[in-house]
Formats: C-alpha cells, structure tokens, sequence
C-alpha cells in the first residue's frame, strides 16, 4: 500500500470520524458506506462495501447518546475493510479482526471530546469581543484540524504497516486460529442484533421477532421482501389495535410511556 | 399536521433565508467541536450567526448578550432537537420586537425539552430507523456475489432523510412554539410510530438472525456404524438456526443484565477460542 493510499484512508476515517459534512455522523461513520469508499480507493468497491456491511453487522444498533462512544466503527470499517482486501481474508474473519481495532478507537473520540473544550473558550472570548463570525473558526475549523490530526495519523499508520503485515499474519494463523476468528464473526452480528432489541423488542412488538424468524427460515424471502411485510403488518396491526374496544384505554393510557424510564443518556 | 397549513407564513424580523441558513448551520456544524463541557453549546450560537444582526440591527451589546447566552451547555439529539432552535430564535424574535421575555425563560425552556427530545430522538433514531435501513441496506450489498448499491442506497437515504428532517422539524419549533412541541411528545402519534416501527424493526431483525448470526455446532458423536451430527440430526431436524436465535437472545438477555458491549465482546471471543478449539462450535 502506497503512503498516498494510506493518507487517503486516513482522511475517510476522520470525515467519518469527526462528524464533517455531510452527515459523516450518520452517514460515513458506518462502516457500510466507509467500507465502500475504502473499497474505492483500493480499486474493489464491490469487497469494500460487502466486507463494509458485514462489519457493519455488529454495530447496527450501537447508540452514541450524552457524548459517549461504545465503539469506533469507523475505524473498524476503514481498516477492517483495508486488512480484508489487501490480505484476501473473507468477511467473517475481516469481522473479528476489526471489533477489537473499533475498540481500541474510541481513544480518539475520548481525546477529542475532552480536548475540544479549548476551543469553546476561544468561542466564548471573540464572543465577547462581538466577532462572532469567527465562530466558524472556533466551532469548525480549528476543531476540526485537530481532530484531522489525531484521526488521520493512527489510521494512516496502521493501514500502511498493518497491510504489509497482515499476509504474514494470516499465513502464520492458517488452521485452527483462522478457524476459531470465524467462529468469533459469525457470533458477533448477535450483538449488534441484540443492541437494537434493547428499542424494539418490547410489549406487543416482541413476537413478531419470532414471526419473522420463522418466515426467514422457512421461506425463501429476501430481508427487503421480509421488511415490507413487516411493514403491511406493522400498518394492519395499529389499524386493528385503533378500531378495537380498547381504543378508550389506550387513549388514555398512551402518554404514560412516552419517555423510557429506563433511559439514561449517559449510558452506553 | 395542520400546524403547517394552519398558519401562513408571515415574517417577522427574520427572512425566511436566514432562517434556512441558521437550520442548515445547525445541522452541518452540530457536532464539529463536540466536547465534554458544553457538548452543542457552541455550535448553538453558531446557528444564531446568520439572524442575530436581524433582532438588533444596531445594537452590538444585545447582540453579545443573545449570543453569549447562547453559549450555555446543550446536548440533544440533533435532528430531533433541531426545533428547540427554532423555537429559541423564535422566543428570541419576539423579545427583540419589544415582548417581555426574561432570559432565564428562554434557557430554561431549552434546557427542559433537550431531555425529552434526545430520549425520543436517540430511541428513533439509532435504535429503529438506522438498524432498520443498514440491515436492509447490508443485505442488498452482500445479494447475489455482491454489490455496491445497498452502501449508495444507505448513504443517499440517510443524507436526504437527516437535512429534510432536520429543516422541517426546525421550522415546525420556529413556527409552532414549545406548547406544540409538548403536545406532539405527549399525544400518542410518537407512540404510535415507535410501536409500528418496532414492529417492523422485529420482522427485520428475525430475518437477520438467520441470515447473519452463524452458529453450527460442530459435535459430531461417532456410533457404530454412522455418525450421529448433533447440527444435522439434532438441530436441523428440530428447528433451523435455533442456534443463532438462542445465541442472540442470550446476548439480549445479558444486556438487560446491565452488561456493557465490551464484557460481551470479550465473552464472545472467549467463547469462540474455546468452543471453536474444542470444535463444539464450526
């Protein structure tokens, strides 16, 4: 991998990162849409998005809520998508290779929210000063070179030497370990699963997840097909549950849980 | 809603423009300079900059005032929250056309619906519509031999969605005030949507678990004569992927235990050294 390449990656990952334009939050963070642009800059697009999605599996639900960042999946994405493409792994393998790096990312998002700070007081000060056009240069720019710098350097490292390396290691675990990194990807969607259970999985909702389990493996629907009868059912079920005698109760009843109690937003 | 086609549109001391542009702001710069501190504070004042020489034209101390005050801590969700700016600048309008409103009022009403809003607006949002659009999304991908378009769909979808989301929730706290805002928490449409989208988001994610989640048990117990495959004679016989759904709910179950992501990452990956050691697991 050339140093050029590896700058670029680096980029991808701190527009992901850094919560850039446009929508690098919801958009570029996942490791679905920076997998398919590591794949780009790689010359395979079409791997990058796939081993990009089944990356992209764990951290389905992950939830980054009152500032706290459970796991780095963009730079899961990036270089788990770079190690799968330069080192011909399949994607469960480029899986368990990449949750521990998502983990070891959340580094930078701590160093950035804590560093960040320094530039709200230059804010406040041109505040004061009435120079509030400088605002751009204290809430975007300066943030913005600092994250650049903490984001793309690691990453720019590690896809360069991890690249040159990653053939050897693989080599090194052929057999039983590379065996046992595939058990470990094809148990890791759980969690992501399971995460987004934590939201939907409640009250009256909670066995369709059955149904739904049922009609995959018995039927041969694509998740698309198996998603819009989701839908219909979804729609049928509010229709009836509306028209039903207990119209009254739930009217009534229906604000009383608008907030989860649960929720906490500090949590991860 | 007919909050929109209630009220037509009448400025007050700000163009629509401006507007437009103050809601763009906020939704491009919201998270630039995340920190610990204020978290959005400033990027808050940020979307004042394009309509505070529109409150006080000539009046450089008010406008430092409004904006300073603007500096305070916040943290919401920021498509979901994206009203509550709406609704400061439209408080903020109103105070500089000559309304009494106290300073304190407006912080304190800013501060009192980030809560609700981020709860509502984190649940929405990364738990049900992202998990649903990037598992359907990821399955187109990995069809067939592969392709790109669920990474395209996804990133086109999910950009249109977030700025026309964020601009119309913003219009609607401009427009509609706090009142509505409480309203619209409060009656049951969100409830409604949540419990419809769960259930969709159910279908989903049953799918997902027999389409992704793979665990084969690898126990193979030789007898005489043939050799009895627990995945194939026992497993496969009684319900297919009965392993994956045990696998996943148990990981659920352990959430609710208050187990943190990383405790289960680990348990995983001790599970699979042993059991793909061992073979239990293939």
């Amino acid at each position: 991998m050339s140093i050029i390449t590896a700058i670029i990656l680096g980029i991808i990952y701190w527009l992901g990162e850094a919560n850039l334009p446009f929508v690098g939050l919801w958009t570029l963070q996942r490791p679905l849409v920076c997998g398919f642009l590591t794949g780009i800059v790689l010359g395979d697009p079409v791997t990058g998005a796939v081993v990009g999605g089944t990356i992209n599996l764990v951290y389905l639900g992950f939830i980054s809520a009152g500032g706290s960042m459970p796991a780095d999946m963009a730079l899961a994405g990036v270089l788990g998508t770079a190690y799968a493409i330069t080192g011909n792994l399949d994607a469960d393998t480029a899986l368990a290779i990449a949750v521990p790096i998502g983990l070891l990312g959340t580094i930078v998002w701590y160093l950035r929210m804590t560093i960040d700070s320094v530039f709200v007081h230059m804010g406040d000060k041109w505040v004061a000063e009435g120079k509030f056009n400088r605002l751009y240069l204290a809430n975007v720019i300066l943030p913005q070179i600092f994250s650049a710098i903490i984001c793309v350097i690691p990453c720019m490292l590690a896809a360069k030497f991890g690249a040159a390396y990653i053939q050897t290691f693989i080599d090194f675990c052929a057999g039983k370990p590379l065996q046992i990194f595939q058990v470990i990807g094809g148990l890791m969607p759980a969690l992501g699963i399971a995460i987004t259970l934590q939201y939907i999985f409640k009250g009256e909702a909670r066995i369709f997840l059955f149904l739904g389990f049922i009609i995959a493996t018995v039927s041969g629907l694509t998740l698309i097909e198996q998603g819009i009868v989701g839908l219909i059912m979804a729609i049928i079920y509010i229709q009836v549950s509306d028209r039903g005698p207990a119209k009254v109760v739930a009217a009534g009843g229906a604000s009383a849980d608008v907030e989860d109690p649960d929720y906490d937003p500090d949590e991860d | 809603m007919g909050i929109f086609s209630g009220k037509p549109w009448k400025q007050k001391l700000i163009p629509k423009r401006a507007l437009f542009r103050a809601s763009m702001i906020w939704e491009t710069w919201v998270q630039t300079c995340y920190n610990y501190e204020r978290m959005m504070g400033m990027a808050c004042a940020h979307t004042f900059l394009p309509v505070v020489k529109y409150l006080y034209p000539n009046d450089k101390q008010k406008q430092i005032d409004l904006m300073t005050r603007e500096m305070e801590f916040f943290n919401v969700h920021p498509e979901f929250g994206s009203c509550i700016l709406g609704l400061a600048i439209s408080l903020e309008e109103d105070k500089a056309m000559g309304e009494n409103i106290p300073n304190e009022f407006i912080t304190n009403i800013k501060t009192s619906l980030m809560g609700p809003l981020a709860g509502v607006g984190d649940t929405i949002w990364q738990g049900v519509l992202i998990p649903i659009l990037l598992a359907l999304c990821i399955d187109i991908t990995r069809s067939g031999e592969g392709n790109i378009w669920g990474a395209v769909i996804y990133a086109v979808a999910m950009f249109l969605i977030t700025y026309v989301f964020s601009y119309v929730n913003f219009m609607f706290g401009y427009r509609a005030g706090g009142d509505a805002i409480m309203d619209f928490l409060e009656k049951g449409i969100i409830n409604k949507l949540l419990k419809g989208a769960s259930i969709m988001g159910c279908m989903v994610m049953g799918g997902l678990i027999v389409n992704y989640v793979k665990v084969k048990c690898g126990i193979v117990i030789a007898t005489s004569g043939t050799d009895f495959s627990l995945q194939e004679s026992l497993f496969d016989a009684i319900l297919p992927n009965i392993l994956p759904l045990g696998a996943t709910l148990g990981v659920y179950g352990l959430m609710q235990k208050k187990w943190t992501s990383i405790k289960i990452i680990l348990l995983m990956v001790l599970v699979g050294v042993i059991c793909g050691f061992f073979n239990i697991l293939v």
